[in-house]
């Protein structure tokens, strides 16, 4: 096991009566690491990650949480995880303020200790200015983010969030994504279902793709995208003499193409290559007016691996 | 209005009556609230109410002679219902707690002390309170009538008239004596005869469980408010009178079916007759009308679904009490029994009780039917109007 | 302990904070009882029937019946006596319902009973207690004046007062029975607290069910608590809310409707065991029940038919019979037989049978719940 590996899961199983939700799940995350289960409603997301929640007994399979197994009946592994259900798990008579005493009272936290969180929190999820209304009256966004808000409360190293954006106005998704990036950069072990491909590109650093029960690919985004080899597009807008002959000579450039002004390049590894790109762009002595990057779509590599589409 | 119009409105409104009906049964635990509970009621209530609502008259005969078997005979041909119990114990807890109205003790030895000439007391168990009082008075008169022959003979043996007791007693009995007739006559023209136990409960359940249901469906009124239903049928190229008589419609359909349902099941399976086919029906509809305005009041009033329950509970049941649908009018004090005539149900129950008793025909209960239309039309009108702000507000 | 307390506390907040529980355990339930109090004070303790006396003889045999019969029943409270002048009088008032019932007495009445002749007493009025107790006074007197005839035919020489000083053999003596019975108004009472408090506690274990489909159970078995604290933590909710309401409703009802119930200890034991009977069996009804809506209807269902079977509504237990027998399967019965045994003045202070009946119901409820409570316990 890895010094800083916070969880790791293997053959974990579960069946309701003679469905199979989680056939075969297992994967690892350690400290830092975002790790997205990525698969279309009914793949066994909110199932395996029930399990390892410890909220649903599973068949089969082990769950190590910070290297001890852990189960529906450990409450030590439950001090360490911080769970946000894809439904609103929030108590609507309640004020915001209450909710979070509430749970953070549960997670064991003192009262002076859950007051202090409970004011962290709030700003964290922008809601101080609201923490004393009942989360009723609450927009869809606002009551998103207290739910998040719920699972940071004890400071878990591993936080499980379902679906965290399901159903949520642009703004608030954005903020959620931005607090989950900061948590990661703290260092917190996230373990992030969803099946927003965008999302899963953006935030996680490796990703699961899970499928009736099994998870068929795992690995970085770009790992997976190579499953299918793709490459990266780089779309320039130029102004200027015909440059695509000198881009077509650059090493890492495996195909160029232009057409009134837009020139498109074809790369292994856009981050790589783009500057080399541009260069050679400058040196031609045209003038770039615009450059947009295409990475290739775990979309696609989702289709490869299933048959089917992320979102049916 | 033309022919086609009052089509399409017959339409609309019956299209909102029925949806009513169709949401009260999708709710399947209606069904035991609207035909099984209230028939269940009936039975027990027209079981308690058989016995003529009086515990019965618990009997320790200790002795089991002659003499004190002709008592306890004399006790029954008097009108009590005689429970034998077997020991003093037994009789004194179930006169405390209520199950007896009181307990006569026949000691041992009735028989043998009887002949003898030696006085006896029996003991009779009862509460401190009136009703035991009237008992004793009425236990007194049964065994001074019945020993009269006893202490005749007593008498006799002391005036030196020979002869053993058996003899002195028959010779007492068989004497002449004219004594004094006690002439029963009823009061005025008014000789009811009494209702029987099921007919009481039934009607009585009738009127409580027409107001219960429909105050209870009045919460889908408020339902569908909130859920912006009634909003969307006013949005409907129908015009407002139209949805307010849809709603008053399915208020009413609810109270009449659940009428009807009561009306048949008591028919069917107690054996209840409502008298006159005509005088019941106008009853039923002039309550169900009744019953329609108060849940559209209601609907119309409640600002949420619990509210309304809470209050409709509240409301029916209380009602049912004070108007006499819980215990018969008949029990009341006076000035409580004028006080029941504000409620609806009491002047139905007098309708239904002209009717049942056999002898009322449809003219018999015009007043009742009158006031109860008066109810109706006041309880429409203040609930259209109510219902018509709460929709357009 | 500590998580069961933080659980309870968050529910009580939600329940005090949400109005319908307020109304269903306090307001509806004492509402009820008042009316019930008000219609019923005048049936249970009903006033002496009086019974009007329209004296047109105006004989020693009249004026005996009224002061040897009647008179002694007047005083002891049985019935009140109104004298009238006339038959029209008497029957008028009848009528009116001023008296319940009248004795008329024809003129000559005294002197056909004195010299043997056949004398007729006439009653008034056929129904009721008061008919019935005039006849029952009428018929005792009637008995008597057929001793001293008999006497007279099979004595030779025997005498009026010589037959009156004969005592009668058989006398009938009352002996005091302590009331161990609630008065209608009390019954009803202690009948809605009691049919409500099954409404009220059915907020606590239950609410599993609310948290269910509301999603938050999933973070409350998240969270690092054993899950029997929840459980737990559902019942006892139940439990105080059951024992607050039931406290205020006959505290309320002892204060404001003046029911007199029984020695505190006792009732409060039996307050205690009801709820916890009530809690147990609406919680066993949750478990069967898959969602909130399908559980709140089952507990509906079997609260209103415990309750009628159980005498809420009707005195079920002096019917006797197949009834009486199935009320014994119901809470409530054993409830308002709890609070029968404490009443009175010489009542015990604790009714330790009913009280151990409904610890009995709670066990085995309770019980049942817990085993099958695993099945609730999952998001």
């Amino acid at each position: 096991m890895a010094q800083d590996e916070i969880l790791r899961c293997h053959e974990l199983r579960k069946a309701f009566g003679d469905l199979v939700a989680v056939a075969d799940v297992g994967f690892a995350i350690a400290a830092g690491e975002t790790y997205g289960l990525l698969g279309p409603n009914g793949a066994g997301k909110t199932t395996t990650i029930s399990m390892i929640a410890g909220i649903l007994d599973r068949d089969g399979g082990e769950v190590l949480v910070c290297g001890r197994p852990h189960g529906p009946s450990s409450t030590w592994g439950k001090r360490r995880i911080g769970y946000v259900p894809q439904e609103l798990a929030l108590y609507p008579d309640l004020t915001a303020r209450e909710n979070l005493r509430f749970f953070a009272r549960l997670h064991g936290l003192g009262r002076a200790e859950a007051r202090r969180r409970i004011d962290e929190v709030l700003a964290v999820v922008g809601l101080t200015g609201r923490a004393e209304d009942a989360v009723k009256e609450f927009s869809g966004g606002m009551k998103r983010r207290l739910n998040l808000g719920v699972g940071l409360l004890h400071r878990p190293p591993l936080l499980i969030l379902d679906e965290p954006t399901a159903g949520v106005d642009p703004q608030s998704r954005n903020a959620i994504l931005e607090s989950v990036a900061a948590l990661a950069g703290e260092g917190t072990a996230i373990l992030y279902t969803t099946h927003y491909m965008e999302e899963a590109e953006r935030l996680c650093d490796r990703i699961g793709i899970l499928d009736l029960g099994r998870i068929r690919a795992e690995g970085t985004r770009r790992e997976l995208v190579a499953l299918v080899g793709e490459l990266d597009r780089i779309t320039l807008t130029v102004e200027g003499p015909r440059v695509v002959p000198s881009l077509q000579a650059l090493p890492e450039v495996r195909a160029a193409t232009g057409h009134e002004g837009r020139v498109e390049v074809m790369v292994e590894d856009a981050g790589r290559a783009l500057p080399r790109v541009l260069g050679a762009a400058t040196d031609a002595g045209v003038t770039v007016r615009a450059v947009e990057v295409h990475e290739p779509n775990l979309e696609s590599v989702f289709l490869h691996l299933t048959g089917k589409a992320l979102r049916d | 209005m033309t022919a086609a119009t009052a089509m399409t409105i017959a339409r609309a409104a019956g299209a909102i009556a029925w949806a009513n009906l169709v949401r009260l049964f999708r709710d399947r635990t209606n069904v035991f609230f609207v035909v099984i509970f209230p028939i269940v009621l009936i039975m027990v209530l027209g079981l308690s109410f058989g016995s003529g609502f009086r515990p019965p008259l618990g009997v320790v005969n200790g002795d089991g002679g002659p003499r004190a078997t002709e008592l306890v005979r004399a006790l029954e041909a008097a009108g009590h219902r005689i429970v034998p119990v077997s020991g003093d114990a037994e009789a004194r807890d179930a006169v405390e707690h209520g199950r007896l109205s009181g307990a006569l003790i026949v000691p041992a030895g009735y028989d043998r002390a009887l002949r003898a000439y030696t006085p006896v007391t029996l003991a009779l168990i009862g509460r401190d309170e009136p009703a035991a009082h009237r008992l004793g008075a009425a236990l007194n008169a049964v065994v001074t009538r019945v020993t009269m022959p006893a202490r005749a003979a007593a008498y006799a043996r002391s005036a030196g008239v020979s002869g053993g007791f058996d003899e002195l007693v028959a010779r007492a009995e068989a004497a002449p004596a004219p004594g004094v007739t006690v002439a029963v006559s009823a009061a005025g023209a008014a000789g009811p005869s009494p209702l029987g136990g099921y007919e009481v409960a039934a009607t009585s359940q009738l009127l409580l469980f027409m107001f219960l249901t429909s105050l209870n469906a009045a919460s889908a009124v408020i339902e569908t408010r909130s859920l912006g239903i009634s909003r969307r049928m006013y949005a409907a190229p129908v015009p407002v009178g139209v949805i307010l008589l849809g709603e008053a419609a399915g208020r009413v359909a609810v109270a009449l079916l659940q009428g009807l349902v009561i009306m048949a099941g008591s028919a069917l399976l107690f054996g209840v007759r409502w008298g006159d086919p005509a005088g019941a029906a106008l009853l039923l509809v002039a309550f169900a009308l009744v019953s329609g305005g108060a849940a559209m009041l209601l609907g119309a009033a409640a600002r949420t679904g619990q509210q309304a329950n809470a209050l409709g509970l509240l409301l029916a049941l209380g009602l049912a009490a004070a108007g006499g649908a819980m215990a018969p009018l008949e029990f009341f004090p006076a000035p409580m029994r004028l006080l029941a005539h504000v409620t609806p149900h009491a002047w139905a129950l007098d309708g239904f009780a002209e009717l049942l008793r056999g002898d009322a025909g449809l003219a018999g209960v015009l007043p009742q039917l009158g006031v109860l239309t008066g109810y109706a039309a006041a309880l429409l009108a203040l609930g259209a109007w109510r219902l018509r702000a709460a929709l357009t507000r | 302990m500590r998580a069961t307390l933080l659980v309870m506390a968050k529910d009580l907040r939600q329940r005090v904070r949400d109005r319908s529980l307020f109304l269903l355990a306090l307001v509806v339930p004492f509402g009820l009882a008042a009316v019930f109090s008000l219609v019923f004070r005048g049936i249970d303790a009903q006033a002496a029937p009086t019974i009007a006396l329209a004296d047109r003889d105006g004989g020693p045999v009249v004026t005996a019946f009224a002061e040897q019969a009647l008179r002694p029943l007047e005083r002891g409270g049985v019935i009140r006596l109104r004298p009238v002048a006339e038959e029209r009088e008497a029957r008028e008032a009848v009528e009116r319902g001023e008296a319940d019932a009248a004795y008329v007495v024809p003129p000559g009445f005294s002197d056909a009973v004195t010299e043997g002749r056949p004398a007729t007493l006439q009653i008034i009025g056929d129904s009721g207690q008061g008919a019935y107790i005039a006849r029952a006074v009428a018929e005792s007197f009637a008995a008597e004046v057929r001793y001293v005839q008999v006497t007279l035919a099979v004595v030779d020489g025997g005498t009026f007062e010589g037959a009156t000083l004969v005592p009668r053999p058989v006398a009938v003596e009352e002996l005091g029975a302590e009331r161990r019975q609630l008065s209608l108004a009390e019954g009803f009472a202690a009948g809605m607290a009691v049919f409500f408090l099954f409404f009220t506690v059915q907020f606590g274990f239950s609410s599993v069910l609310d948290e269910r489909r509301d999603g938050t159970l999933a973070r409350l078995l998240a969270a690092p608590v054993p899950r029997t604290a929840i459980a737990l933590a559902k019942l006892l909710t139940g439990v105080v809310a059951g024992v607050a309401a039931t406290a205020v409703l006959m505290s309320a009802s002892a204060l404001l409707l003046g029911a007199r119930w029984g020695h505190p200890l006792g009732v409060g034991l039996l307050v205690v065991a009801g709820v916890l009977a009530a809690s147990g069996v609406m919680a066993l009804v949750a478990t069967v029940a898959r969602t909130a809506e399908q559980a709140g209807n089952l507990q509906s269902v079997v609260a209103v038919l415990c309750g009628v079977l159980g005498g809420v509504f009707v005195p079920v237990q002096q019917l006797g019979g197949a009834f009486a027998a199935l009320s014994l399967l119901t809470p409530h019965r054993w409830f308002l037989q709890g609070l029968a045994d404490l009443h009175g003045e010489h009542a015990p202070a604790v009714a330790p049978g009913p009280t151990l009946a409904l610890l009995a119901f709670a066990a085995v409820t309770t019980g049942v719940a817990l085993l099958r409570v695993g099945r609730m316990l999952r998001p």
